[in-house]
C-alpha cells in the first residue's frame, strides 16, 4: 500500500470553499498516483479532481496501514478526514471547518490550527492538534443529539465556543484555555482544561466529568459541593488523563473540589478543581 | 505400585487426572491491605468444591499498592466454575455480598482476555439511578453511591478456559507428619502465580471417589485413602502409613498446576519422611474423564533438576 504525501499548490484561504470528504487514507492509499491525482472532490457545487490542486508524490510502496499527509495552507479546505475509520492522516498547516468530523476510527495529526466543528460527533480513533480551534469542537451538528461520543482528542493550543457541546462519551483534554460555553449540555464523557474556562462552563450539563486546572469563575448557582471520598475514581481519571502527558502527567494524588450539576436538568455531571 | 525414591520419599508411579474449568481473576483494593482482605476471605469464602459450592476460590496473592489500578493496595483472588454461566452467577453474588459491602473496596477485572461476563454491569442497580457509568479508555467503571462514599467497579471481568482438579496426595505415618508435608507444599504452591489451592488452608483431608453405595450422595469417602480401612478394604496405604492430606489445585493452565505440582513435590521431598509425608501420591479415575495428565515421576525429575 501506498504512503501518499499531498501537497497544495496555492493557498486555499480565500474564495469557494473545497470539500475534501471521502479523502481518506483507506480510501486513496490503495490507488495508482494517477487514481489518486484524478480523484473527485468538490468546491462549491462544481466538481474537480484532487490534481488540479494539489501535487500527488508517493512517500512510499509498502506502508503496512493507510499513510496520508497533506500539506499547505488548508484554511479554506473543509471536512478533511470526514467520517475516517482506519489509518493515519497528518496535516501539516492549518484545516478549515469540519476537520475529522464523525472520524471513528485512525489517527488524525495535525501540526497547524483547526476551524469550527472539528472532531464534531468523533466516534473513535485519536485525533491530535497542536494548535488552536474554532467554535463547536467536539460538539454535535447542528439538529443532531450527540456529540463527540468516543475516541480520543488532544488540543495542544486554545479552542472557541461551545467545546464539547452536547458531548456523549470519549476524552477530550484541552491544553490552552476554552471559549465560552464550554461542556454545554454536556450529556457524559471526559472533558479536561488546563488553561482558563470563559463564562457559563457546563451550561445544561446533565453526566460526565470537566476538570479545570486554569483560571474560572465559581461554580454557577445549580452547581452544588460534594464532601465525599472518591479518591478511587480521581486515581483512575488521573492515570487515563496522564497519557495526554504535559501538566495532565503530573495531576496531584489528592482528590480536587467537587460540584455536581447541572441541577436545573439532570444534576449528576460533575466539576472538578483544584484551589 | 512400582515407585522412584526421592531423599527416602517415595513417589508412586501414577497421575493426577484434571479438567477443564471456567476462570476468572479479581483485583480487590481498598483504602488499606487488611480492608481489602477482608472482602477478599469474605468472596472465596464457602467456595472449597464446586461440588456444593458452585465454585472453587481462593487467594492468589497480595498486591503492592503500585500494582493495582487505583493505586491502593489490593488483593486478587482466581474463581472457578464448571461452566462460565455458572461463573458469572457466583462473580455477581459473592462480589454483590461480599465487596460492595465491603468499607472501602472498589473490585476491577484482573484478566484481559477472555470472554466477558457481568462484574459492575448488573450491580450498578443497586445505584437506583444515582449509578453513574465512566469509559476511561476502552474500559467502562461504574460509580455507586454508598454510605462511604462511592463503590467503584468495572463492567465486565474476562473468563478464560483453565484447569482444576490437580491435586497431590501426601501420605505420612501420623496427624503432626502429615500436616506438616502439607503446610509445607501448600507454602511452596502459594508463590507461584496463577494458582489456587481451594481447601481449607489449602488442604482436603476428605478426599473423595466418584458414587456412592447411597443414591442420594454423588461422592462419598475414598476408602483406599482412608487408614482405618486398612484391614477391610482394597487398600492403597501400607501399614506405616497413618495419615493422608490431599492438596487440590486449580490453575489458569495445565502449565501452571504442573508448576505448582513440581514444587509441592519437591518441598515434600526436601522436608524428608522423618518429619513429613513417606510417600507422595495423586488422584485419578483411570485417565478416562479429565484431559489434563500430571505424571508424578515427571514432576518429581523436573522438581528435582530445577
Amino acid at each position: 500500500m501506498n504512503a501518499l504525501r499531498l501537497r497544495l499548490r496555492e493557498p486555499s484561504g480565500k474564495g469557494i470553499r473545497v470539500d475534501l470528504r471521502g479523502v481518506t487514507p483507506a480510501a486513496l492509499c490503495p490507488l495508482s498516483e494517477d487514481a489518486v491525482a484524478s480523484f473527485e472532490i468538490a468546491r462549491g457545487n462544481r466538481q474537480l479532481a484532487l490534481g488540479d490542486l494539489f501535487d500527488v508524490l508517493v512517500d512510499g510502496r509498502d506502508a503496512a496501514s493507510p499513510t496520508l499527509i497533506l500539506e499547505g495552507d488548508l484554511r479554506g479546505i473543509d471536512r478533511i478526514g470526514w467520517r475516517m475509520a482506519e489509518g493515519t492522516l497528518r496535516l501539516v498547516g492549518d484545516a478549515g471547518d469540519y476537520l475529522g468530523c464523525g472520524m471513528t476510527g485512525g489517527e488524525l495529526i495535525v501540526s497547524g490550527n483547526a476551524g469550527d466543528f472539528t472532531a464534531a460527533e468523533m466516534s473513535g480513533g485519536q485525533m491530535l492538534i497542536d494548535g488552536d480551534c474554532g467554535d463547536f469542537a467536539a460538539a454535535s451538528l447542528p439538529g443532531s443529539i450527540d456529540g463527540m461520543r468516543g475516541g480520543s482528542l488532544v488540543i495542544k493550543g486554545n479552542a472557541g465556543a461551545r467545546l464539547a457541546d452536547r458531548m456523549r462519551r470519549g476524552t477530550l483534554v484541552l491544553f490552552g484555555n476554552a471559549g465560552d460555553y464550554a461542556a454545554s449540555r454536556m450529556v457524559a464523557g471526559t472533558l479536561a482544561i488546563a488553561g482558563a474556562c470563559g463564562e457559563h462552563l457546563a451550561y445544561g450539563m446533565r453526566r460526565g466529568t470537566v476538570l479545570c486546572l486554569g483560571e474560572h469563575r465559581e461554580a454557577s448557582s445549580t452547581f452544588a459541593a460534594t464532601h465525599h471520598d472518591f479518591r478511587v475514581y480521581w486515581s483512575l481519571l488521573r492515570r487515563h488523563l496522564a497519557l495526554a502527558g504535559g501538566v495532565f502527567a503530573q495531576l496531584p494524588a489528592t482528590a480536587p473540589h467537587r460540584f455536581v450539576g447541572d441541577i436545573a436538568v439532570d444534576g449528576k455531571g460533575e466539576l472538578l478543581w483544584f484551589d | 505400585m512400582p515407585g522412584m525414591q526421592l531423599n527416602g520419599v517415595t513417589i508412586d508411579d501414577t497421575f493426577a487426572e484434571a479438567f477443564p474449568m471456567k476462570a476468572t481473576r479479581l483485583i480487590i483494593t481498598a483504602h488499606t491491605a487488611q480492608w481489602a482482605e477482608h472482602a477478599a476471605l469474605s468472596l472465596t469464602g464457602f467456595a472449597t468444591s464446586v461440588i456444593a459450592c458452585g465454585c472453587e476460590a481462593g487467594i492468589e496473592r497480595r498486591l503492592n499498592a503500585d500494582e493495582t489500578p487505583d493505586g491502593r493496595p489490593g488483593i486478587s483472588v482466581l474463581i472457578f466454575s464448571m461452566s462460565g454461566k455458572e461463573l458469572a452467577k457466583q462473580v455477581e453474588r459473592r462480589v454483590g455480598q461480599c465487596v460492595l459491602t465491603c468499607p472501602t473496596t472498589a473490585v476491577f477485572a484482573g484478566l484481559d482476555d477472555g470472554e466477558p461476563i457481568a462484574l459492575g454491569r448488573n450491580l450498578r442497580f443497586f445505584g437506583d439511578g444515582w449509578q453513574m457509568s465512566k469509559v476511561l479508555g476502552n474500559r467502562r467503571f461504574w460509580r455507586i453511591p454508598v454510605m462511604d462514599g462511592e463503590f467503584v467497579c468495572e463492567e465486565t471481568t474476562a473468563v478464560v478456559k483453565c484447569v482444576g482438579g490437580g491435586n497431590l496426595l501426601l501420605l505420612a505415618g501420623g496427624t503432626d507428619s502429615a500436616l506438616r508435608a502439607a503446610e509445607t507444599a501448600v507454602a511452596a504452591m502459594r508463590r507461584l502465580p496463577n494458582v489456587i489451592m481451594p481447601f481449607p488452608g489449602g488442604v482436603v483431608r476428605s478426599g473423595s471417589k466418584i458414587g456412592s453405595k447411597y443414591s442420594a450422595m454423588s461422592p462419598s469417602t475414598n476408602e483406599a485413602f482412608a487408614p482405618s480401612l486398612t484391614p477391610l478394604t482394597r487398600t492403597a496405604l501400607t501399614d506405616d502409613i497413618h495419615c493422608v492430606m490431599e492438596i487440590v489445585i486449580d490453575g489458569l493452565s495445565d502449565g501452571d498446576v504442573a508448576a505448582a505440582m513440581r514444587d509441592g513435590i519437591a518441598s515434600v521431598v526436601e522436608l524428608g519422611p522423618q518429619r513429613g509425608a513417606l510417600r507422595i501420591s495423586a488422584g485419578n479415575y483411570g485417565g478416562k474423564l479429565g484431559p489434563f495428565h500430571f505424571h508424578l515421576h515427571r514432576l518429581a525429575s523436573a522438581g528435582v533438576s530445577g
